[in-house]
């Protein structure tokens, strides 16, 4: 009976979240300027077009350097949070937890909203740092979930061990608690990316055109010219999406391994 | 010579007091035990003096040198942990270099030191395996290792056996007697097994409900225990209340099933305690004397050597003794005397 209400499931939520996605992959691949089957033929045209096209190319480098200043930016400061919010007590750690988690919840718009006014008068401006700020607001609580979930599982005492053998708080840093908790900061960094990587409404207040990132040319695409590229890009960013989820599970089969 | 010196701790958490006024004082190369029960305050001694936590008020002296404020890594005292805390993502060699290279040793002088540490612990041919690939009792001496190799001042122990099974626990207790004896280096033990504390230390504190309630060697703290808290806590016992009526010389015990007199004891002391194998069993009264009772047999409990007895006494109270067991042992019910000399009695506060 369990494994009925199982394959029922399983099936049901693979076709709800897969199905779309993979009816329109081909697409990708028919020589039709059309995004309608039958497909007339297999081609990588429409591959080699969006690669050679600065309309596509552009916002992909801007994007990849956005979310590569966030991951950056969000491990530093989502990682310290973690360290600092594990130093207090188990009261004032439900506080600063819930604080830093918070962005998560408040709507996107609305921060978007509130960033676009405050760097608009601040002079901080649109562009690529605007963006990489903006993301690591949303990213950082994301490293810092991450970075929690290994400290909490870390023996306190290795850093009482490491004190009572004469080591500084930095060097107890780097020796025990960084080596031991690095997939948790690998984890938080890749959602960091992923986050940054594919975030839209953000990008939409705060990008200038020079800044536009990928999600931006895929939107507008998607209302000014329904065409094969842009399937070829999401067949790309899907591509990508997966490789990155095989990296978080190697790395939390890494981290599980120790323990055993 | 006094190494370590702690004066009149107090701790607080919270509306709690954890320590109340606590001093000891430890000579140099000494192996002292804190025992008590669980929540006696003894770890909490030991976490004070690792540097772990801060006192509320009182003082911690090393060799003289106030050492209260001194984070842990400023204080050069070895620690063993309860469960070991050994760093699971380094070699056996690598842990025991790791405060080596804190100390920014030379890079020959730790591989000398760590190839010696190693061999005190018997663990040589162990140093390039990670410590869950060993037993808890390797894992032990790692952590024994680690803790030893930096020449620390002294060397605190927190249960350090209590993971370990019986025989093992025996063998280590030998091996770390071994180590102290060689080394020299002051030791500082926390442990609940009383018969851990007795084999291994020089002096023993007693601690209960974060007070010390008697300090002393393990032989005094058996025959002479400062209270019944103690006599109960250190061994078996049997222990009597009555009154004490006279003083001085002429100074008597008198409980319900026998008087005698108490020669040494403070008047008022109405507390007496009799130590299992002080009191003889025989089928007939002997009347040469000592103090007899008539007992019958609840149960026994044989152990090859001996036999250990739990007697029903006329009054409803038990009374253990220890008997020789070459003949066998009495049967359930059977009704024989227990006796026992005045000058074995002793009297507590």
């Amino acid at each position: 009976m369990s494994r009925l209400i199982y394959w029922v499931s399983v099936t049901f939520c693979a076709s709800f979240l897969i199905l779309p996605l993979v009816v329109v992959w081909p697409l990708a691949f028919n020589p039709s300027s059309f995004l309608t089957y039958p497909m007339e033929g297999f081609t990588f045209d429409w591959f080699a077009k969006v690669l050679s096209d600065p309309g596509w190319t552009r916002p992909m480098l801007n994007s990849v350097r956005v979310a590569l200043g966030v991951t950056v930016l969000a491990v530093v400061i989502g990682g310290l949070a973690a360290l600092g919010v594990m130093m207090t007590r188990r009261g004032t750690q439900i506080v600063l937890s819930a604080l830093f988690v918070s962005p998560l919840v408040v709507p996107s718009v609305v921060v978007a909203v509130a960033l676009a006014y405050a760097f608009g008068r601040t002079g901080v401006g649109g562009g690529y740092l605007s963006l990489v700020l903006a993301h690591s607001i949303v990213a950082a609580p994301l490293v810092f979930l991450s970075v929690m979930t290994s400290l909490r599982g870390l023996d306190p005492n290795l850093d009482l061990a490491g004190a009572s053998l004469g080591a500084s708080r930095i060097y107890r840093f780097f020796t025990v608690t960084l080596p031991l908790t690095a997939p948790g900061f690998a984890a938080g960094a890749v959602f960091a990316f992923i986050t940054s990587f594919d975030e839209v409404v953000l990008a939409l207040f705060l990008a200038d055109p020079g800044s536009s990132t990928l999600p931006i040319a895929l939107f507008a695409g998607l209302r000014d010219r329904l065409e094969p590229p842009i399937v070829v890009v999401a067949v790309l960013l899907s591509v990508l999406s997966v490789l990155f989820l095989m990296l978080l599970n190697y790395l939390q089969k890494r981290h599980a391994a120790p323990r055993s | 010579m006094t190494s370590l010196e702690i004066k009149n701790i107090n701790k607080h958490y919270g509306a709690v007091q954890a320590l109340h006024d606590v001093s000891l004082s430890i000579n140099k190369g000494e192996f002292v035990t804190l025992l008590g029960p669980s929540g006696s305050g003894k770890t909490t001694v030991l976490k004070i003096l690792a540097g772990f936590e801060p006192v509320t008020s009182g003082q911690v002296l090393m060799e003289g040198r106030d050492v209260t404020a001194l984070p842990p890594e400023k204080r050069n005292f070895g620690l063993v942990f309860q469960g070991y805390a050994l760093f699971p993502h380094m070699s056996v060699y690598d842990n025991i270099a790791y405060p080596l290279r804190v100390r920014r040793q030379s890079k020959a002088m730790i591989d000398e030191r760590v190839l010696a540490a190693l061999d005190l612990v018997q663990l040589r041919k162990f140093a390039n395996r990670r410590p869950q690939e060993l037993s808890g009792g390797q894992q032990q001496r790692v952590a024994l290792a680690r803790a030893l190799v930096f020449k620390p001042d002294v060397l605190l122990l927190d249960e350090p056996m209590s993971a370990l099974d019986k025989q093992l626990r025996h063998d280590l207790q030998e091996e770390l007697r071994e180590i102290h004896r060689s080394l020299g280096t002051t030791f500082i033990n926390v442990t609940h097994d009383q018969e851990e504390a007795m084999h291994m230390s020089d002096r023993i504190a007693i601690m209960d409900h974060g007070q010390i309630k008697q300090y002393d060697t393990a032989h005094q703290l058996y025959r002479r225990p400062a209270s019944r808290f103690v006599a109960e806590f250190v061994g078996k016992s049997n222990v009597f209340q009555g009154e004490v009526r006279g003083s001085g010389s002429s100074a008597r015990f008198y409980s319900a099933s026998f008087e005698m007199p108490l020669a040494d004891a403070q008047t008022g002391a109405s507390t007496v305690m009799i130590r299992p194998e002080d009191a003889e069993i025989t089928t007939t009264a002997p009347n040469d004397g000592r103090i007899t009772l008539p007992v019958q047999v609840i149960s026994s409990t044989y152990s090859g050597d001996r036999a250990l007895y739990t007697l029903l006494q006329s009054d409803g109270a038990d009374f253990i003794a220890y008997a020789p067991a070459r003949s066998g042992v009495f049967p359930d019910g059977t009704d024989i005397f227990v006796s026992f000399a005045s000058q074995d009695v002793i009297a507590l506060a």
